[in-house]
């Protein structure tokens, strides 16, 4: 099977269980196939944890959920050391980091200190515990979620952790029509329970690895770059992309075309996911007069700067 | 070369050719010559670019207010200039628009200052036309009409779609078409080359039907006109000999009718004296009349009072150019019976001169039919007669009676018997005895011609013909003075005579019983004209006289009734040519045939629709060819050709297409990437859909993965893009 058709049946696959919503589940794939990680920010209840579990099920991978609280600990994402008595040893007992894909829900709700545990496994795709590092599995991919809505006993992530997510995305309200499906769906059962999986964790490290093939002509390099530079030099923001935001870009942009059947990148995918790849990692001139966090004010911005820049011919 | 620097480059070179054509034409004042010149050299070194010159940037950078400021005392200066300096609105308009050229060749920033310096060399390039008539004009105007077309097209190319009805936008922008692209290819350059020629057609074309509505608006005389002497009322004795040196021509002379072999040499007369007072002489015949004109324009000469037996001469058909002169004189072979010109009036006196009533400020052109006089066999064998008194007081007047000479004319003539014999025992006498020099300055002298005579024996033309006419006078035989041109140097190239000033001459006219006057001229025949050698010098100088004579006959004093004759041989030539296909065509083409048959039909009315029409046609077919030029697709994959590359072709069909779908009211915004492009066509236009959807992939595909479409996929995309062409919006 060539790689664009598996695609497509994951996709339809999960598009099974999350109605209505094929470019959200297009995003996740695309962050998955690009070795990135998911932000999810949307109020509770829009299929959050849904999405992240079916892409679960259908990759044959393994799937933990971690909620999120004031009172979490490292500890309780990474692992703990328990006393071995048969052995007289201290055993490194994993915490639910190590899978395959790991949901982070509310991610804002808990303290620095365990948000930073979490971030430092999603960049290095390992965990150092006790002088000893323990590789996570691979491949990897955390799904955090987190409420626009609260800002009550929370710990709002900062930009340099941000930075570490590939694309943050909304999902948003299904529209009546396929609200209606889902109601009309038995209740008993979770609806990803019933996903088959299609694939297994080592096709995804294929297809992740052909993610790396994937062309991009010069030109459009020099597209997506003036984009990143136009972020740096607008007066509506106060910090720009990074380096790290352009490569994001990139990686994401590769991976959309794989996703998309292409073999090479076109100005319209870097387009399309500029406001998705960089918003979060732009910080919005207090001149704005609004919140730092106001997404789609920073959505927007982006917009703006991408509509403005010439698309190489 | 870049299309901007290009761009840059021909409008430097229109704003020069134009200024060369003022330099040349007007008077314009040193400083501002040189400082133009400087300013377009410093512009062009600007366009090159190079260390030296950015350092001359940073010296000639001034500001915007700078150069506003720089305007505006230019433009009082214009007033000062037209009020007080040169005094006239057009020395002072062209000063003015020079410091304009200046200004704006510093400030070529925006599109619209490109316009500017456009308008501005279009108007000095009419300014130099209209202050001149030369030949080198039409070298200028070449290079001005080369250059027009160059940067007319380099606008139009370096033109940003997006940019239609915003002009400020600056030209120097990121090149849109990739790089190879925006260079200027051996193909435009043939093709703008091409243009320009054609242009150059179609403008002769309206020159020669465009209807005529007047001489011109700035038509003066410029240099003034060419100082002649021994025209006037009275003529010194030596007057003629300073200016027998002066090569510049004075007019030119046709003979449609014979060739040269038949002719050799023809005098041009001008002006006859009848009273000598010893040192000068005078014309007392002199009440001119104007010339009565006959239904067909011609100007008739009858009535003279001189004695008409009937006339059984050869006639002579003259042509003549003649240049400005200082006299109002005509001059053509004797004896002049008819002249048609352009002119409102003739004037003619008793001794059969021709005049015009004012001196022409400028070139002017008139046919002349003469009739010359020979001797009858009657005179040849009769005795001298009497004459009557009238005659006898003008014809045989004597200043001072000298006896030396009378005693010289009896010795001479003594022998003979008839007026004819004694006249040529005399004209003989003159041309044997004396030497012919130019050195002789008979000056302050009482009795110059006592001197000439018996003392000197050498003295030109003027000396003896006077000698001439004294010594016939003295024994009774009615003589008198004339002066004029002595045409000799032959043009081979174009068949007519240069007539020089130092042809100026002077001769003799006797008075027969029965013949009438007859020209007699006693000056050796050994005068060697300056420009009668045979060298290839003297031969190419003749061949550019006569490429000048064209310029100033076809082009200078080209009008309505030349156009006319246009029209005329035009249709000639038309009805001739379709005679000729009529014989050997079939009767395939009849109603092709009937249709031009009735176009040149309609031409041949002569009228001003006709004229209208075709002036309309040729306006039509350069419209239509300008619109070819710069609009049409091809014009730009002509340029982006660079090779028959497949992955270039596809990318070229793709730039076609958008222009096309711009051309339809879709155009594509810089920022729009090609498939959301697709879309958005999708939209607007659903019939489009597939076939831009499809072009578009393929692009893609080649473009942005590199990946190159087999010949399947190209001439697909072609269909589609038929498809496209022919394919009407809603």
């Amino acid at each position: 099977m060539n790689p664009t058709e598996i695609i497509r049946a994951i996709q339809e696959n999960i598009a099974r269980v999350i109605k209505g919503k094929p470019q959200v589940i297009e995003m996740s794939l695309v962050a998955l196939l690009a070795r990135g990680h998911l932000l999810l920010e949307d109020v509770p209840g829009v299929g959050k944890t849904t999405l992240a579990h079916s892409l679960a099920r259908s990759l044959d991978c393994t799937f933990k959920r971690i909620q999120f609280t004031s009172d979490l600990l490292p500890s309780d994402i990474v692992g703990v050391s328990i006393f071995n008595r048969q052995k007289q040893a201290f055993e490194f007992m994993p915490g639910p980091i190590f899978a395959n894909v790991v949901l982070a829900d509310e991610i804002n709700r808990t303290t620095p200190k365990t948000q930073s545990s979490l971030l430092e496994a999603m960049s290095e795709a390992q965990i150092s515990f006790d002088n000893k590092t323990y590789p996570l599995n691979q491949p990897f991919m955390v799904i955090a979620t987190q409420n626009p809505a609260e800002y009550h006993g929370t710990f709002p992530l900062p930009e340099s952790q941000l930075d570490r997510f590939l694309m943050r995305l909304r999902i948003g309200y299904p529209t009546q029509e396929e609200e209606k499906k889902v109601l009309d769906r038995p209740q008993s059962l979770h609806p990803a329970e019933e996903l088959q999986p299609l694939l297994t964790a080592h096709d995804v490290l294929l297809l992740q690895e052909q993610v790396d093939h994937v062309l991009m002509e010069e030109s459009i390099t020099d597209y997506l770059l003036a984009i990143v530079h136009s972020t740096r030099q607008s007066d509506l923001l106060s910090l720009g992309v990074s380096t790290r935001g352009a490569l994001a870009l990139s990686r994401a942009a590769k991976a959309l075309s794989l996703v998309r059947g292409r073999t090479y990148c076109l100005p319209d995918d870097i387009k399309e996911l500029a406001p998705i790849v960089l918003s979060h990692r732009i910080m919005v001139a207090r001149a704005q007069g609004m919140s730092q966090r106001s997404f789609e004010q920073a959505e927007q911005i982006i917009q703006d700067l991408v509509d403005s820049i010439p698309v190489p011919v | 070369m870049p299309f901007d620097q290009a761009l840059r480059f021909a409008s430097i070179w229109l704003a020069s050719t134009s200024f060369i054509g003022l330099a040349l034409g007007a008077d314009l004042p040193e400083w501002l010559a040189a400082l133009t010149g400087t300013a377009l050299i410093v512009a062009l070194l600007l366009n090159r670019g190079g260390k030296a010159v950015e350092r001359l940037t940073t010296v000639t950078s001034i500001s915007n207010t700078g150069w506003n400021l720089l305007a505006i005392i230019g433009f009082l200066g214009f007033w000062v200039d037209m009020l007080w300096v040169s005094g006239e609105l057009l020395p002072a308009g062209i000063h003015f628009l020079m410091i304009l050229m200046i200004i704006k060749l510093f400030n070529l920033k925006l599109r619209r200052d490109y316009l500017h310096l456009y308008a501005i060399s279009l108007v000095t390039i009419l300014a130099s036309g209209s202050l001149t008539t030369d030949l080198w004009y039409l070298h200028i105007f070449l290079l001005y009409l080369l250059a027009g077309v160059w940067t007319l097209l380099l606008f139009q190319l370096t033109k940003d779609p997006e940019e239609t009805g915003n002009l400020t936008m600056l030209v120097i922008r990121r090149p849109r078409l990739s790089a190879s692209a925006s260079h200027v290819t051996p193909q435009l350059f043939w093709l703008a080359n091409g243009l320009a020629l054609v242009t150059f057609g179609l403008t002769l074309v309206i020159f020669f039907t465009i209807p005529r509505v007047s001489t011109g608006f700035y038509q003066k005389s410029l240099g003034g006109n060419i100082r002649t002497s021994g025209f006037s009322e009275t003529v010194n004795l030596g007057e003629i000999g300073p200016i027998k040196r002066d090569p510049s021509v004075v007019m030119r002379v046709e003979l449609p009718d014979s060739s040269r072999h038949e002719v050799g040499r023809i005098y041009l007369r001008g002006v006859a004296f009848d009273q000598y007072d010893g040192k000068a002489w005078t014309n007392r015949l002199n009440d001119r009349r104007a010339v009565s004109e006959d239904a067909t324009g011609m100007f008739v000469l009858r009535g003279s009072r001189s004695p008409a037996p009937p006339r059984l001469g050869e006639t002579v058909r003259q042509n003549i150019l003649l240049e400005p002169l200082d006299t109002p004189v005509l001059f053509a072979a004797p004896f002049i019976e008819r002249v048609s010109g352009k002119f409102p009036s003739v004037q003619s006196d008793l001794t059969g001169s021709v005049y015009l009533p004012f001196p022409s400020s400028s070139r002017i052109e008139y046919s002349v039919l003469s009739r010359s006089n020979p001797v009858l066999p009657a005179d040849r064998g009769s005795e001298p007669s009497l004459y009557p008194e009238s005659f006898t007081r003008h014809f045989l007047q004597i200043p001072a009676r000298s006896e030396r000479i009378a005693v010289l004319a009896e010795e001479i003539t003594h022998a003979q018997h008839t007026t004819y014999d004694k006249a040529n025992a005399i004209q003989s006498f003159l041309t044997h005895n004396f030497q012919y020099s130019l050195d002789a300055p008979l000056t302050e002298q009482d009795q110059p011609l006592e001197e000439f005579l018996f003392t000197r024996k050498t003295g030109y033309c003027e000396h003896y013909a006077t000698a001439m006419v004294m010594m016939l006078r003295t024994i009774g035989i009615p003589a008198r003075l004339v002066t004029g041109f002595l045409a000799t140097e032959w043009n081979e190239y174009g068949n007519y005579y240069v007539v020089r000033q130092q042809d100026a001459h002077a001769w003799v006219e006797v008075h027969l019983p029965h013949s009438g006057w007859i020209t007699m001229d006693p000056t050796p025949p050994s005068i060697e004209s300056v420009g009668s050698g045979f060298s290839a010098w003297h031969a190419l100088g003749r061949m550019m006289d006569t490429i000048r004579l064209q310029w100033s006959r076809f082009f200078v004093q080209y009008s309505a009734a030349d156009q006319l004759a246009v029209v005329r041989e035009l249709k000639a030539g038309g009805t001739s040519a379709r005679n000729k296909a009529l014989d050997s065509m079939s009767a395939l083409f009849t109603p092709f045939m009937a249709m031009f048959g009735g176009i040149t039909e309609y031409t041949s009315k002569g009228t001003i629709q006709s004229l209208a029409e075709l002036l309309i046609l040729s306006l039509i077919s350069l419209a239509v060819l300008l619109w070819l030029g710069i609009k049409r697709p091809w014009v730009k994959g002509m340029i982006c050709q660079k090779t028959a590359h497949d992955e270039q072709l596809i990318v070229q069909l793709y730039e076609r297409m958008i222009s096309h779908l711009a051309r339809k009211g879709i155009s594509k915004p810089v920022a729009t990437p090609p498939l959301e492009f697709v879309r958005l066509t999708r939209e607007r236009w659903r019939d489009a859909g597939s076939a831009v959807g499809s072009i578009t992939e393929l692009y893609c595909r080649t473009r942005f993965g590199q990946i190159s479409p087999t010949r399947e996929e190209l001439s697909l995309a072609e269909d589609h893009f038929r498809y496209l062409m022919a394919l009407d919006k809603r």
